[in-house]
């Protein structure tokens, strides 16, 4: 054995070794490539004033038109808003009930396992290992079952644009992440009720909060796992004429969360689960409906087959009668020798008869 | 020095009605005896963890005294603290270990609990401690208790576990043996003994210019001394306050907040960083920081005005010097 | 009844009478197609928005519920006829077979057309076929309607075969090779149609939190395809009913296809009939078993109240009383209702139960423009049916081309 082929041996077995390894390392609970280190912002409802100073970051870090009424105008929160191409992030008013109000920021919450991105048809959505969700409109069809499938309202369509209408939504500031600063809402938040972070250390911090504060702080982080989870979380105030509900329990804590416009209905798995069983059927379909249906075929044409053999063997054989009967008529007035010769004469005439169709029926 | 002057004058007729009062009350009074109460109970006791083993338990924690009288006064009912309707001895039903009588709810579950259920037949109980935290929801306090929360320390245990009682004394009221006399006794000679804190020896600067970011508007003009005085003018006549805020620099906790307490804490801009912190992303930065401890109190204490969003009310608008041609000439 | 049917021969290929008449039907026609036309350059110069009230809480609307949900459902026929027809060895139907081939065809070529007028970007259709995004539902919809737009159209194209035949012999070649293919194609139809069918109902699997608790459910799927079926037999029946009713059009058919087309209906409502029920008795154990019971005491409810018992028990009764006593006037009258219903229940999942949270401020209205734009596709569908009905062997048989008795 000389050098190379000692070095050819050993790197087949490290290869080997490798594809070993991935695979041990690739077994164990399936998900979606899930991000675990990715970057996510907390909401702190109770901090947020409403200033919509989030909204004016997210104009000027987008380079996007100036709105109709300036940021500065708190007038069009007594409006339910929502995202529109032009503005990717809106501050809404909630009643928590009491007389109490609190601002929401919606934004796209940049799920873990995006319902928009499997919903697209020609890939168009892409989750980043840094958290963000970003679309890209070069592909688009425009064909918005991303907006249907959005649990959150959140992409949004320009409807007024005749040749290049794209979908718009917020983009985590995708490009500001990269160059290390913040997305534009959170920079510009006056009460840090926007706190950036990695997603994993938010959850933690989110619970400390609730810990410290457990009578101002729904005990809910509406993200931790709705709608398979979410980058952006929420921290709700406790209504004060609510119960508090049980850590996490988003059957109870729906009434709450409605309030504020939160749906915790939504369930733990991603959106696009709901649709794998459909999904999962095609293949069965594929397989067994031409079985199914060739059969049928096949057995229909077997029918058919047996039902003109049956005809054909009872015209014969009624022939068969009535000749006999003819002929014992014959027989009977005339003598045998007539009887078989009107036999013969019939059986000629017969096979002419049949002759020019089975003619036919060849040609 | 527009409040200085009322201050002044306010610390001159405090002073001198202390004055009076020492003189009135030292004058006929004996100093061995407290005021009685309505209800004829002793207007002091202490507060032992009474235990039904016949050893006496090694307890490191200094027994309570209850004033009797205080609390009569503040509360509107007998039955806010005898929850039974039967005006007994807490120790009756509730000793260290737990009787059945109450419920094997035990003498410090009975004193200390938070956060207690509440009762179908509306007789919920309340504890010292939940009592007293119910007390600071009041608007003169939530502004300060709603932002933070005390650190449950040693000298917050000791602000009510004070009692100084020899062994002897301390096996005896475990036991249940010590007598009414004795126990009002040592009781009466606590009250006397407690030192309550004095006010802060300084309300700090009269005009705080928080200038540190200002960028988009001038810098904010904060009138410290006039919120100081503010905030000790609402609580100068609550005894709880006065026993909790056990040092004169307690009230300068609430904003200078997480430092040791000092008459010179150091600044904001020490730990709360104006950007966002990687390895703390949950710190707020400097300008959250400034906005949360304001408007929390504010919020708390529900001042009307101004109100969040009006933000040229702390700092005015920067007068648009270089950006106004521009603006001129663009229209 | 019996007539003479004109067959275009070799020398007088057209035959455009019937287009040029001065009638109300024709008026009516051109109007409509008038009007689709200015609404259509309205839309593919100024956008969706100037045409539509689809806004971003709605972005499906008229033109998903109506072209693409009935339009597809409704053009089950072709599928249901050709499985009854030539796997179900049910030689009887074979003259409803041809009529709803070409429904079929026309159904979903115009789909793919109501369908651009829908997309932002329509030239970028074929897109999906170059970045197929394999876990939407949608990809798979799209898929198996162009598989199966292509499989009808080689069904179909047996019909201009056999017209233009004479004048092009080498399409007769082709005929010759579809016809051998015939069961083939059939079976590949039944099962395109099957998975398009049934994941159009899947599209709305993935929004649970937005469809009434009513219409969600798991099994969409299953019940777009059982109403699928529904609409296959219904609209056999009903677009029997038109072709007859229609003076030019009925003056297409032979001799034979008039005799069969009594035996046609009873046949067809007879398996209605039984479609229905189970179709009723799915959805009712599916409502009971997801603990929606408490829903029907709401307007929705009653607006479920009303599918179910109008537009799905209703038909199932009148169609299997007609059947029974051989009433075609009945049958067909039924029919009416189940296609009604159809378009009812793709309305209330698409537009009506869709969004049914929101404030009524935000709900969607079809804007004028957009009804216009479907009615606009129905009329070129019609306008369409008439030319092939007009031209091609599809109401009768060519003599050339006459199917042997067994």
């Amino acid at each position: 054995m000389n050098r190379r082929k000692f070095l050819t041996f050993m790197g087949t077995a490290g290869v080997v070794s490798a594809l070993g390894t991935a695979k041990v390392a690739k077994a164990g609970v399936e998900t979606f490539p899930y991000y675990d280190n990715g970057y996510g912002v907390l909401h702190d409802m109770t901090r947020c004033i409403g200033c919509r100073k989030c909204e004016e970051g997210c104009n000027k870090a987008n380079k996007l038109p100036a709105p109709e009424k300036p940021f500065s105008d708190l007038s069009v929160l007594d409006k339910r808003r929502r995202t529109t191409p032009t503005a990717w992030t809106v501050v809404n008013k909630w009643d928590m009930g009491e007389g109490k109000f609190a601002f929401r920021k919606q934004q796209c919450f940049h799920c873990n396992d995006p319902a928009c991105a499997s919903a697209c048809f020609t890939k168009c959505y892409q989750k980043q290992p840094n958290g963000a969700v970003i679309y890209d409109g070069s592909q688009c069809v425009g064909c918005r079952y991303c907006m249907v499938a959005c649990p959150f309202y959140v992409p949004s369509f320009e409807y007024g644009e005749p040749f290049d209408p794209v979908i718009k939504k917020c983009t985590f500031c995708f490009d500001r992440l990269k160059e290390g600063k913040l997305p534009g809402c959170v920079e510009s938040c006056t009460m840090d009720a926007l706190t950036f972070g990695r997603r994993k250390d938010l959850i933690k911090i989110a619970r400390k909060r609730i810990e410290a504060e457990p009578e101002k702080y729904l005990d809910y982080v509406y993200g931790e796992h709705d709608a398979g989870g979410t980058a952006w979380m929420v921290l709700m105030p406790k209504p004060k004429d609510l119960p508090q509900c049980s850590t996490g329990n988003a059957a109870e804590a729906k009434d709450a969360a409605k309030r504020a416009g939160l749906d915790t209905t939504l369930g733990n798995q991603p959106m696009a689960e709901y649709t794998y069983g459909a999904l999962g059927a095609v293949p069965m379909i594929i397989a067994f409906w031409p079985v199914l249906f060739g059969g049928a075929y096949g057995m229909t044409k077997r029918r058919e087959a047996i039902a003109k053999a049956n005809l054909a063997k009872a015209t014969a054989e009624e022939k068969q009668k009535v000749m006999d009967a003819v002929v014992k008529v014959i027989e009977k007035e005339q003598g045998a020798e007539a009887a078989e010769k009107a036999r013969q004469q019939m059986n000629e005439a017969l096979a002419e008869a049949d002759a020019p169709k089975t003619d036919g029926e060849a040609n | 020095m527009r409040n200085g002057k009322a201050l002044l004058k306010q610390t001159a007729m405090a002073a001198a009605c202390t004055f009076c009062l020492i003189i009135w009350g030292a004058g006929p009074g004996q100093a061995s005896e407290l005021e009685a109460t309505d209800s004829g109970a002793p207007s002091a006791k202490v507060m032992f963890p009474v235990s039904a083993k016949a050893t006496a338990p090694v307890a490191s924690m200094k027994p309570v005294l209850f004033n009797h009288l205080i609390h009569e006064k503040a509360v509107e009912k007998c039955e806010t603290c005898h929850h039974t309707g039967d005006p007994a001895a807490c120790s009756d039903c509730h000793s260290a270990e737990g009787k059945e009588e109450g419920k094997f709810i035990t003498l410090e579950k009975a004193m200390h609990a938070k956060n207690i259920a509440v009762r179908e037949d509306g007789k919920t109980p309340s504890s010292c401690v939940s009592c007293h935290e119910q007390q600071t929801a009041k608007r003169e306090c939530a502004g300060c208790h709603s932002t933070i929360s005390p650190s449950y320390d040693a000298a917050w245990c000791s602000t009510c576990h004070n009692v100084n009682v020899t062994p002897q004394q301390m096996a005896d009221g475990a036991n249940g043996r010590l007598s009414e006399a004795a126990n009002l006794a040592v009781a009466t000679k606590t009250v006397q003994e407690t030192k309550r804190a004095a006010s802060p020896a300084t309300l700090g600067p009269a005009k705080a210019i928080i200038d540190a970011i200002a960028n988009e508007y001038e810098p904010c003009v904060f009138n410290h001394k006039r919120h100081m005085a503010s905030l000790m003018e609402n609580i100068k006549d609550s005894k709880l306050a006065a026993a909790f805020h056990t040092q004169p620099e307690t009230l300068c906790a609430t904003c200078h907040h997480h430092s040791p307490l000092s008459l010179t804490p150091p600044k904001c801009v020490s730990c709360h960083p104006v950007a966002i912190d990687r390895m703390q992303p949950a710190r707020p930065q400097l300008k959250a920081a400034y906005h949360l401890q304001c408007m929390g109190c504010h919020k708390g204490m529900d001042v009307k005005r101004p109100v969040n969003t009006s933000c040229t009310s702390c700092h005015k608008a920067k007068a648009p010097a270089a950006e106004a041609p521009a603006e001129a000439a663009e229209k | 009844m019996s007539h003479q049917v004109t067959i275009p021969t070799k020398d007088h290929l057209f035959n455009m009478k019937e287009f040029f008449k001065f009638t109300p039907g024709n008026i009516i026609n051109y109007t409509l197609l008038a009007i689709g036309l200015v609404v259509t350059w309205v839309r593919f110069t100024q956008g969706i928005g100037a045409v539509s009230n689809l806004d971003d809480y709605q972005p499906w609307g008229m033109w998903i519920g109506f072209d693409l949900l009935c339009g597809v459902c409704l053009a089950a026929g072709g599928y249901f006829t050709t499985v009854a027809c030539y796997v179900m060895g049910m030689k009887q139907y074979h003259s409803a077979a041809r009529p709803a081939v070409l429904t079929a065809f026309l159904g979903y070529a115009f789909v793919v057309v109501a369908l651009l007028y829908d997309l932002g970007h329509p030239l970028r259709l074929p897109y999906m076929f170059f970045f197929p995004g394999t876990t939407s539902v949608l990809f798979e919809v799209g898929l198996c309607v162009a598989t199966y737009l292509t499989v009808l159209f080689v069904e179909w194209s047996i019909c201009p075969c056999e017209w233009l035949g004479k004048k092009w012999p080498v399409l007769l070649k082709w005929r010759h090779w579809v016809e051998k293919c015939g069961i083939l194609l059939t079976i590949m139809g039944v099962c395109l149609s099957t998975l398009h069918q049934s994941s159009l109902g899947s599209l709305f699997l993935i929004c649970p939190g937005k469809l009434h608790p009513l219409w969600y459910s798991p099994f969409l799927p299953m019940f777009f395809f059982v109403t699928s079926m529904i609409a296959g037999s219904s609209m056999v029946v009903f677009e029997g009913m038109l072709a007859h009713k229609a003076r030019s059009t009925h003056a297409m058919m032979d001799e034979k296809h008039l005799t069969n087309s009594d035996n046609v209906t009873l046949s067809f409502s007879k398996a209605a009939s039984f479609i229905l029920f189970s179709y009723f008795c799915l959805r009712v154990i599916d409502m009971l078993s997801h603990g929606n019971f408490h829903y029907l005491f709401s307007g929705y409810g009653l607006w479920w109240l009303i599918e179910m018992g109008f537009f799905v028990l209703t038909p199932c009764l009148l169609y299997a009383k007609g059947s029974r006593e051989e009433n075609v006037g009945l049958c067909q009258f039924a029919s009416c209702i189940a296609v009604a219903g159809i378009i009812v229940n793709r309305f209330t999942i698409c537009m009506i139960a869709f969004n049914y949270d929101l404030p009524s401020s935000d709900r969607y209205f079809p804007s004028l423009p957009e009804i216009m734009v479907s009615v606009f596709v129905v009329t070129m569908i019609v306008t369409c049916y008439r030319f092939i009905v007009y031209h091609m062997p599809v109401l009768y048989e060519h003599p050339d081309f006459q199917e042997e008795e067994d």
